[in-house]
């Protein structure tokens, strides 16, 4: 497991060079250049709190934008690194056919790239925060750990889903779907404490209520999502309830799936 | 300690289509519930091939297509694993399996220098130290800013070559690149690879088509025959043998189907070959005087016919031509049936096997007629020199004479 680490330093130059391909090569003929990156999550934005409007959410006298957007931004960056990530094996056929790294370079490249454009989107983030006079506490210090526990998160999705998609084309198809299913599964359009006033307070689903929320904290992105709202906007604590299942979760599962990759890796140029 | 060994290493590949999910999910519950699962059937690309290569060595690897050459080399640059067997490699390898595999198109040529190299594990301090070289090497400066999407073919392969054997490894891996670009630069790759090979004293693995070249480089060649080493040894005996077990194929091609391009004015009927004593046969005397005597059909009036008759070596490459005009006057050829004969005097071809074309033009403007290779094939034999004999090389015995002055 730690031999990640090792490849992960031992490879940076690589990382890097193909990082900065990645981005060099989407943005090269684009006059907007890298604000593509970041138009993702504001036109988000935008829908959400226009629908909002409609439908009124509670935020705990927050602005709703900035809300959303503190949730947008991790909700992006991991939608996007899997995404990439498990399509980055396949899409390297040539490079993987012709010479020889350690395959686990690609999803990690995959994921180094969004974070290139995860650091624009918080320098968004703390434009809209300065409008809304929104001032960042010692709670930000968190940041930065969950910034590495959405990147875990996305690494063990994309070992497997880039390993498989190598076999069956069918994993690249479902990744997005999955994808945008699951956006709905964590709090990024409403807030967390409305699950939790729902199923928690008012057990809405009866017997059921306490088992539904526990499995929907398995979602690490609940954790994560809540996270990053608490410690930038809220200024509070992390609730670290509901970060333990969804954490947990992760690590068990993150070794299965690198060695998962690694044992698929020996086959790759056999069979893409 | 030699710097690769091969033990045993064996690859199967499934043929046909790789099953769908349904059909994994299907053999799945089969091997659950003790049914017989459906197997695809195994191709051995690799059969049991067992080697080792010390240090300096220069190895050809040469076969048929398919024989296996380029998965060796994927085994050997550790982008195949084996089924069954193992491959040490003791050593970095800079694997030149088709240069430009990494190369972008939309970045520029200085771009693409730094990605590929570190895609090659070439620390980024080397390649700004080499920049220059590579640039110059590569006769791109004035393009070196620009896209790779608008260069043209041969300018890519151009770049992939020269960053690709910028790298220093102990072992360089060559498959067929010394192709690359127009005669100068492949002349100026060779070069360059026989320095790496020569002066730099690097181990180096060559796959090659061009068995003339792989006869120039490599001091030891591995013959591949359907997965399996058929012969290890040493390049002139491995080389012969290739051409031996091509001249066979291409017979059997011959006798198939003889390559003639013909037109509705005349064809060929007879074509034999005949040694000093006037016998038919397939096999004449070092310097002896053989000669071809053939048979045409004319269907229509020819104006000034010109017979041609070349010899070629088996791989096509044409050693000599006559044309008859000289000692036959043109005389307009009306149809019907014409014999002649084409003696060969002295014929100084040094023992080995050869082949004969046969051509026909008409007209004061040349226009060909008739025109076929491979049409018949002879050996050259010697008491005195031997096929493998290293004291004459090439296609003609040249008189000498030596002397210290």
């Amino acid at each position: 497991m730690h031999n990640i680490f090792i490849n992960l330093y031992k490879y940076r130059e690589l990382i890097a060079a193909l990082t900065w391909k990645n981005i060099v090569i989407r943005y090269k003929q684009a006059y907007l250049g890298i604000l593509w990156a970041v138009l993702k999550p504001i036109m988000l934005m935008l829908v959400f709190t226009l629908v909002k409007s409609f439908v009124g959410i509670e935020t705990g006298g927050l602005p709703y934008p900035l809300i959303t957007f503190a949730a947008l931004i991790p909700w992006v960056f991991f939608q996007e690194s899997v995404s990439e990530g498990v399509n980055s094996v396949t899409s390297n056929a040539s490079l993987i056919k012709k010479i020889y790294f350690p395959r686990e370079v690609f999803p990690l490249t995959a994921m180094v790239t969004k974070l290139v454009e995860l650091l624009i989107s918080f320098a968004i983030l703390a434009g809209m925060m300065i409008y809304y006079q929104v001032m960042p506490t010692v709670n930000a210090v968190w940041i930065p750990a969950f910034v590495l526990y959405t990147m875990i998160v996305a690494l063990t999705i994309s070992f497997f889903g880039a390993a498989m998609n190598v076999y069956y084309r069918d994993i690249g198809q479902a990744i997005p779907i999955a994808l945008s299913l699951l956006m709905y599964g964590s709090p990024v359009i409403y807030p967390l404490s409305l699950v939790q006033k729902k199923l928690v307070i008012e057990q809405a689903a009866g017997a059921w209520s306490n088992d539904l929320y526990f499995l929907y904290s398995l979602n690490p992105l609940v954790g994560i999502i809540d996270g990053f709202q608490s410690a930038l906007i809220r200024a509070t604590q992390p609730d670290f309830d509901v970060i333990y299942p969804g954490l947990i979760l992760i690590l068990t599962i993150l070794p299965f799936s690198y060695w998962f990759f690694k044992r698929a890796e020996s086959w790759f140029a056999d069979v893409i | 300690m030699a710097i690769i060994e091969v033990n045993h290493l064996t690859k199967e590949y499934q043929l046909g289509h790789l099953t769908s999910l349904k059909e994994t999910a299907l053999n799945a519950l089969r091997r659950v519930t003790f049914q017989p699962v459906h197997e695809r059937e195994l191709f051995k690309a690799l059969d049991d091939v067992n080697f080792h290569i010390d240090e300096g060595e220069v190895v050809g690897i040469i076969g048929h297509n398919g024989a296996g050459k380029s998965t060796l080399l994927k085994h050997l640059a550790n982008i195949s694993t084996p089924t069954k067997g193992k491959v040490i490699v003791r050593g970095s390898v800079a694997p030149l399996i088709e240069v430009g595999a990494g190369v972008n198109p939309e970045l520029t040529g200085r771009e693409n220098i730094y990605l590929n190299g570190a895609i090659l594990g070439i620390p980024k301090k080397v390649i700004q130290q080499k920049l220059d070289e590579i640039i110059d090497f590569s006769e791109l400066e004035q393009f070196i800013d620009t896209p790779v999407k608008r260069y043209s073919s041969g300018m890519t392969v151009k770049l992939g070559f020269s960053i690709a054997t910028s790298m220093e490894a102990d072992i360089l891996i060559v498959d067929e690149v010394l192709a690359v670009g127009d005669l100068a630069f492949q002349r100026k790759c060779f070069d360059r690879m026989e320095y790496m090979i020569k002066r730099q004293g690097k181990t180096v693995l060559i796959v090659s088509h061009n068995i003339r070249q792989i006869e120039r480089l490599c001091n030891r060649v591995l013959l591949l025959n359907n997965g399996k080493i058929s012969i290890d040894s040493d390049s002139k005996t491995a080389c012969d043998e290739f051409y031996r077990q091509n001249d066979n194929r291409i017979l059997e091609n011959i006798t198939n189907s003889s390559r003639a391009q013909k037109t509705d004015e005349i064809d060929l009927l007879e074509f034999k070959f005949y040694n000093e004593k006037g016998e038919e046969t397939e096999k004449i005397e070092y310097l002896s005087s053989p000669s071809i005597n053939f048979k045409v059909a004319v269907h229509k009036k020819i104006e000034l016919p010109v017979f041609i008759i070349g010899i070629h070596t088996t791989d096509l490459l044409y050693i000599a031509t006559q044309k008859s005009d000289i000692e036959i006057k043109n005389q307009p050829l009306l149809p019907g049936i014409y014999q002649y004969r084409c003696q060969l005097l002295n014929l100084q071809l040094l023992p080995g096997p050869y082949c004969l074309r046969f051509s026909v033009d008409r007209g004061q403007f040349t226009t060909n007629i008739y025109y076929g290779e491979n049409l018949l094939r002879f050996n050259v034999l010697s008491k005195e020199i031997s096929n493998s004999d290293s004291s004459a090389e090439g296609f003609f015995s040249i008189n000498t004479k030596w002397e210290q002055i």
